[in-house]
């Protein structure tokens, strides 16, 4: 080998480690899966998305004991959610943000929404409020009435604190019995009265 | 007889101080007899180091080293960007251990009633979904009850329990994620920092 072709493939090798994937995926996926989710979350981090959450993902699937094409599927579909968070929620949206948005996209919450909340939050995170959204979403609250409550609830300046409890709430309420709908739309509306806004609507 | 001593003194010193005719070529031919002896390996190491050299390479050869150069600048950026946060905690740790921004994690109790188990960890993004991870296995209480205070990084994360290495059980006090990928419940926590 010549000493021009050995200082490329050095060079190569150096370019290589570079872009080091996380050695946990070569420990808990086949080599077909892991070349496949290695080359997805190298055109994640080429786009400069997160890839931990990528990485978490596959790592999800593995644990879960699904399918290589299933944690490709599922790894991919993530990066073309958080591609589309990060459209929504602006280029300054920090990872957390964008992984939330991502995790509400697949609850069935729209782009149009992401956006929305966005401009009602302002420069305040909203990582919260999506988490309350996707719990909403997961208790039977219809998409558009739980969307639609958390931009209001952000656009009244509501803290984190004060919708984690709300979450709590609207969980108790409906163990024990209530609407879904209701308790989450009833409890909102407390919750907006309390900080001085005016009530939110299930259907705004 | 001192007098006879002190010419000859002087004559011995004018002897000494007159300049010696050298042979011109002596230098030359003592460095190449010196060059001629074995050197030590690191001296022959350095050398070669320092030598300098003329390196011919093909225009192709070039643009094969730039390239590659530039590729190498442009990952190391990128790569150096996106893990900037994960990458700068430690280090932030390590340097400024009262800054606020040093605390990446909270310690977060999961509890989790399950009578009949013999066996419950916790499973998320803050372990890399490994349940046999040693920090996130819950005792099990009076009553039935599970728990287990383990550090959080502070973020949006998802988590499930694993209950006898089969069952996962997401957590009835936590948020629920709808997760159709794999089929299997999953709750979400928000970790903020508290400092």
């Amino acid at each position: 080998m010549s000493a021009r072709l050995r200082a490329f493939v050095a060079l190569t090798l150096v370019v290589r480690a570079a872009g080091a994937q996380d050695p946990r995926l070569a420990q808990r996926l086949d080599k077909p899966t892991y070349v496949a989710v290695n080359a997805i979350v190298d055109s994640a981090r080429v786009a400069r998305l997160p890839t931990a959450p990528l990485v978490d993902k596959a790592l999800e699937g593995a644990a879960k004991g699904s399918d290589g094409q299933k944690i490709v599927t599922a790894v991919h579909q993530l990066s073309i959610r958080m591609a589309i968070s990060r459209r929504a929620l602006g280029s300054n949206a920090t990872g957390d943000e964008i992984k939330a948005a991502a995790t509400a996209l697949g609850a069935g919450m729209s782009e149009r929404d992401l956006q929305r909340l966005r401009v009602a939050a302002g420069k305040r995170p909203v990582t919260m409020p999506l988490a309350v959204a996707i719990d909403l979403i997961g208790r039977d609250v219809p998409v558009a009435t739980a969307s639609s409550l958390v931009i209001q609830l952000a656009r009244s300046s509501v803290k984190d604190s004060d919708l984690a409890l709300f979450q709590r709430n609207v969980r108790a309420d409906i163990d024990h019995g209530a609407d879904p709908t209701v308790a989450a739309t009833t409890r909102a509306r407390g919750l907006v009265l309390r900080s001085g806004g005016s009530a939110p609507k299930p259907s705004e | 007889m001192r007098d006879d001593d002190i010419v000859n003194v002087d004559d011995i010193a004018r002897e000494l101080r007159r300049p010696v005719q050298v042979d011109r070529s002596f230098d030359e031919r003592v460095m190449r007899h010196v060059l001629r002896l074995p050197r030590h390996a690191r001296a022959r190491l350095w050398s070669r180091l320092t030598a300098p050299r003329t390196i011919t390479i093909s225009p192709l050869g070039w643009g094969l080293a730039a390239a590659s150069l530039m590729l190498f600048a442009a990952l190391g950026v990128l790569h150096a960007k996106d893990d900037f946060h994960r990458a700068a905690r430690p280090i932030a740790k390590a340097l400024f251990p009262t800054s606020p921004k040093a605390s990446p994690a909270q310690r977060v109790q999961f509890v989790l009633v399950a009578p009949d188990a013999k066996k419950v960890a916790v499973v998320g993004d803050f372990n890399g979904w490994d349940a046999s991870h040693a920090a996130y296995q819950a005792q099990k209480r009076g009553g039935g009850v599970w728990s287990v205070t383990a550090p959080v990084p502070v973020g949006h994360h998802r988590y499930s329990f694993v209950v006898d290495d089969s069952l996962w059980v997401a957590d009835p006090t936590a948020p629920r994620v709808v997760d159709t990928d794999y089929g299997l419940p999953n709750s979400a926590i928000v970790v903020e920092d508290n400092k």
